[in-house]
């Protein structure tokens, strides 16, 4: 017994040291993204190139830069505007629809649904063509909140299936206590489902976040003027002129931009688990 | 507690605040939308937005300049994308490649039929670059401003390998040749660096070594892109490719300026921009520069340059008036102190730009040719780097390669 | 639940109004447009009127080289980088699952790729895996592994590798998320049962392990299928489809069609192809982990 409980120990300290190599190489991108971004831009070619930058060399000038000469922080305003507004909308929308799909009979309800999971398998990039056509004949072109109807469309399908799914565990009794009491439906959805399926709602909250926040090709095709720009296409935009890349540059903004997204994401990490695993396990 | 109706109201208020917000954005007296592909961190974009615009705001009150930079490429993309949507800018800065394509597609504004003073703001410009513009028998847009490519060498590199100034195409491979390498550090280095596969590129060799991309009313290309010169001068830069002795136009490769700068390409064949660019970030280096080599076909450099053209859409009496802004000696003669050689004969004059090292860029002017001024320039472009990459890549001769490619260009120059 | 009363069926209808509005608007009209554009001419020189040529773009798409190039490219990326980053993500959740201390600390720092975007971690892989970049001074340099500089992003197959590289570290924190969640799920029963049977470790993940999860690894295996060929943003950014479109994928290729070419019929129809190819794939995804279900 004794020599199983110390081989069990043994395993343990392996697969720490395994995992603790493995998340070393997970992280080496960011930390170079790091060091690239404190060093001058003159140091980038230097001989032998270095992981680290020498210590007399580090410096906030990419940072300085990106704050004060480029329109950094106007760009990240407009992320976090169309991010914040993507969320809230497929939140409320994708929430009511989960709930009368999850909960009710209604006639055309499965091929409804089909039709959402469905266009959950065809990637959005392929209709960029005629949904370009729609951003123009609505309007929606060049307007920094002509991204989010296309984003909200993007996300619902995703997110109605993850709430559904979270809706129909809520057990019944719950509902029914509330019709016999003479709620109606939307009372039942305000009072019932909002709150009850909050964390669900709260978990695919937070990839919309993520996918509003990082999009980079619609935004780029549809998006021209240097002020509605959001910070993917600004990175971007940052890269391969003139033969001429400001490492230092790019990697500052990067920095800056992956901070908050990082940041939320620790603050909110239990419910990103709870957001993947309950579409997956469910399966 | 919320009612059916209530909720409704305040889905549909929350859908139309989404949807047209932003659709009644505030409009000023008149802005005018002007996309160039000034790099966005670059002097040329700190001149036009800190000193050009504000100067054209204060003259004109009423007009508002909204100017947007894009990259070159990505500016012929999105053009293309706003014509098939009507969402054209007002005016733009086209490099002269690009007029004969938008002027097919019905969206430019003749301005000679359209503007009333038109003769007299031409007769300011320069005719070469006004030529630019011109196609069959209109014209589309005033010369901006024009260039050339000149050679540019280390000088420190060429004195350590014993190698002069290539002034002829033999000479020119042999120096390629002999400066390439490893440096002391046992890094590798190039005599030559080209950045890209397109026409701007490989035009320069193709017409130095006497061959040629069309015929010259420009609606034919087989005998031409596939002559014996047009295949010399592809091979020739190939096995330099080979040789290691070239490169630049790879994905992995350490940018033009950069490797210039730090001793990693010993020559290369750039614009007077490059000059502005290297005192900023490599003030260091020491170079000289010189004439495009020349060949059976003389020293044939590309003739590069812009165009500023206005849109049907535009708003066009302020467009009018800034295109002539932009055209006008101040204008001019401020861009000329960031690299962009001007068109206007007044700017020329001026002591300002004569103290610019403008000289070898107007000589390579005299004896540069422009790129075919054909609609179907950039499909021809893309397709001229895809032939010249499957040679590099030995799937075909330059030969085959060259032959398949004056069919391809003969279909092209049809449509 | 069925709603009888007037009243309840508007309600009902008041919650799906919204939702199924813009699904409508946003997605299902692009879909139908796509497709009856893809029986259209629609290039720059007919911008406007856009007559019916049948089957044209299709034939334009299927003999066209390079959209087999780019075909291939995106299946070989599908291909390597699905079950890549499947192995190595449950690889990483059963090691998690197996020790006490850090599982947090671990779940989160693997986690940090995928919550990277696409721009930022595509351009960090162009530097690094640059000819002159860091990764080649360590293999010629310091691990003296190659002679002279891989020109990594710079011919077909090893610019893709970058990209792969890059989708896989980029994805194994997904993976490991809900594999980890998914073993967690397998009752400690079944391993004790297996271990009275006999079964090593290594028996029991092969005959309780990986049955348990079958539905995970069917969610996963859709899921990133469908990510696989959508893969876009890393091949413009990384090598841009250099050279010469050899490296370009569906996406890429579909995109510079339509914006760098103006040819938006023969876009469509790659585009449409896409979709149903993807469809089909999915679907037989299903059918398969089903048959094994019924085994």
């Amino acid at each position: 017994m004794a020599g199983k409980v110390l081989k069990k120990k043994k395993t343990t300290w392996l697969f720490t040291l395994i995992l603790a190599l493995g998340a070393i190489i997970s992280m080496l991108p960011m930390i170079y993204m790091l060091s690239t971004a404190l060093r001058p831009n003159g140091a980038l070619y230097e001989f032998p190139p270095r992981f680290f930058p020498r210590m007399e060399n580090v410096t906030l000038e990419n940072f300085q830069y990106i704050l004060s000469q480029s329109k950094f922080l106007r760009n990240f305003l407009n992320s976090l505007a169309v991010s914040l507004t993507t969320i809230a909308a497929a939140a409320s929308v994708s929430s009511a629809m989960a709930y009368a799909l999850g909960r009710f009979q209604f006639w055309g309800k499965s091929f409804l649904f089909s039709l959402i999971i469905l266009t959950m398998i065809i990637p959005g990039m392929t209709m960029i063509v005629p949904q370009f056509e729609l951003a123009v004949q609505l309007g929606l072109v060049n307007r920094l909140f002509g991204l989010v109807p296309f984003y909200v469309a993007w996300v619902i399908p995703f997110s109605t299936f993850m709430i559904k799914g979270y809706v129909e565990g809520i057990p019944k009794e719950i509902f029914e206590a509330s019709f016999i009491d003479g709620a109606s439906i939307i009372m039942v959805y305000r009072s019932i489902v909002l709150p009850l399926a909050a964390p669900a709602i709260a978990s695919v909250s937070i990839f919309n976040f993520l996918t509003a926040w990082e999009e980079y090709p619609w935004a780029n095709t549809v998006i021209n003027n240097t002020e509605l720009r959001t910070l993917p296409i600004a990175i971007a935009g940052f890269f391969g002129q003139h033969q001429f890349t400001q490492w230092g540059y790019v990697f500052a903004m990067s920095t800056l931009t992956l901070l908050p997204v990082v940041a939320l994401f620790i603050v909110f990490q239990r419910y990103f688990v709870q957001g993947l695993t309950a579409g997956s396990v469910k399966g | 507690m919320l009612k059916p109706k209530r909720f409704l109201l305040v889905l549909c208020l929350i859908m139309s605040v989404v949807i047209i917000v932003p659709a009644v954005h505030a409009s000023e007296p008149v802005t005018l939308n002007f996309w160039h592909h000034y790099s966005a961190q670059s002097k040329e974009n700190e001149t036009l937005t800190n000193v050009l615009i504000p100067q054209f705001e204060k003259e004109n009150p009423d007009i508002k300049v909204n100017a947007v930079s894009h990259e070159w490429a990505e500016l012929h993309d999105k053009i293309l994308i706003s014509v098939s949507t009507n969402q054209l800018p007002d005016v733009m800065r086209a490099d002269i490649a690009w007029l004969p394509e938008f002027q097919q597609l019905g969206v430019l504004v003749p301005l000679n039929k359209e503007m009333a003073d038109f003769d007299s703001v031409a007769g300011q410009l320069l005719d070469s670059a006004m030529s630019t513009a011109k196609i069959a028998g209109d014209t589309y847009g005033l010369g901006l401003n024009t260039n050339s490519k000149i050679l540019f060498y280390n000088t420190d590199m060429l004195n350590a390998a014993g190698v002069n100034v290539p002034t002829t195409t033999d000479e020119w491979a042999a120096a390629v040749r002999k400066l390439s390498g490893n440096n002391a550090q046992g890094q590798q280095v190039w005599g030559w660096n080209e950045p890209g596969l397109s026409g701007w590129n490989l035009a320069p060799f193709i017409w130095s070594f006497g061959g040629s991309l069309t015929n010259d009313e420009q609606t034919a290309a087989s005998g031409h892109i596939n002559s014996a010169e047009t295949v010399n001068a592809i091979e020739t830069f190939v096995s330099l490719v080979s040789e290691g002795a070239l490169t630049g136009f790879n994905s992995g490769d350490i940018p033009m300026t950069d490797g210039f700068g730090t001793g990693r390409y010993a020559m290369m064949l750039e614009g007077p921009w490059k000059i502005a660019e290297l005192t900023g970030a490599y003030p260091d280096v020491a170079y000289g520069t010189a004439m495009m080599p020349a060949g059976k076909g003389g020293s044939v450099s590309v003739l590069g340059g812009e165009d500023i053209a206005m849109f049907n859409s535009a708003n066009k009496e302020a467009a009018w008036k800034f295109m002539k802004f932009m055209t006008s000696e101040f204008a001019q003669t401020q861009m000329a102190t960031v690299g962009q050689i001007p068109v206007s004969k007044a700017a020329l004059d001026s002591q300002t730009v004569q103290e610019q090292e403008f000289a070898p860029f107007l000589e390579a002017i005299q004896t540069a040719k422009a790129r075919p001024t054909v609609a179907a320039w950039s499909k021809m472009d893309n397709e001229l780097m895809v032939a010249v990459n499957a040679v590099i890549q030995g799937e075909k001769s330059a030969q085959q390669a060259m032959d398949d490619l004056a069919v391809v260009f003969d279909g092209l120059l049809k449509e | 639940m069925e709603t009888k009363s007037i009243k309840g069926k508007i309600q009902l209808g008041a919650l799906l109004l919204p939702g199924l509005a813009i699904f409508l608007v946003f997605t299902m009209y692009p879909m139908l447009r796509l497709f009856w554009v893809s029986f259209r001419e629609w290039t720059l020189s007919s911008m406007v009127n856009q007559p019916f040529i049948g089957l044209g773009n299709y034939i334009a798409v299927s003999t066209d080289r390079t959209f087999w190039t780019v075909f291939v490219n995106s299946l070989v990326y599908t291909l390597v980088t699905v079950p890549g980053q499947m192995m190595l993500g449950l690889f990483v959740a059963v090691l998690i699952n197996n020790i006490k201390r850090l599982q947090v600390t671990f779940r989160v720092v693997y986690y940090l790729p995928v919550i990277t975007s696409w721009v930022i971690a595509s351009l960090v892989f162009r530097y690094v895996f640059n000819t002159e970049g860091l990764l080649n001074y360590l293999l010629t340099r310091v691990l003296h592994v190659s002679g002279a500089n891989i020109r990594w992003l710079d011919s077909r197959w090893s610019g893709l590798t970058v990209a792969m590289v890059l989708g896989i570290w980029k994805g194994v924190g997904w993976n490991m998320v809900i594999f980890l969640a998914a073993l967690q799920q397998v009752s400690a029963d079944l391993y004790e049962a297996a271990e009275m049977d006999g079964c090593n470790r290594w028996k029991q993940f092969i005959h309780v392990t990986l049955p348990s999860i079958r539905g995970t690894i069917l969610f996963a295996l859709v899921m990133l299928s469908i990510g696989g060929f959508s893969v876009f943003t890393s091949i413009k950014l990384i090598t841009g489809g250099k050279p010469a479109h050899l490296t370009d994928t569906l996406l890429t290729w579909m995109y510079f069609k339509s914006f760098s070419t103006g040819d938006f019929g023969y876009a469509a129809a790659l585009s449409f192809v896409m979709a149903l190819a993807l469809g089909i794939l999915s679907a037989l995804q299903f059918r398969l982990m089903k048959s094994q279900d019924a085994v």
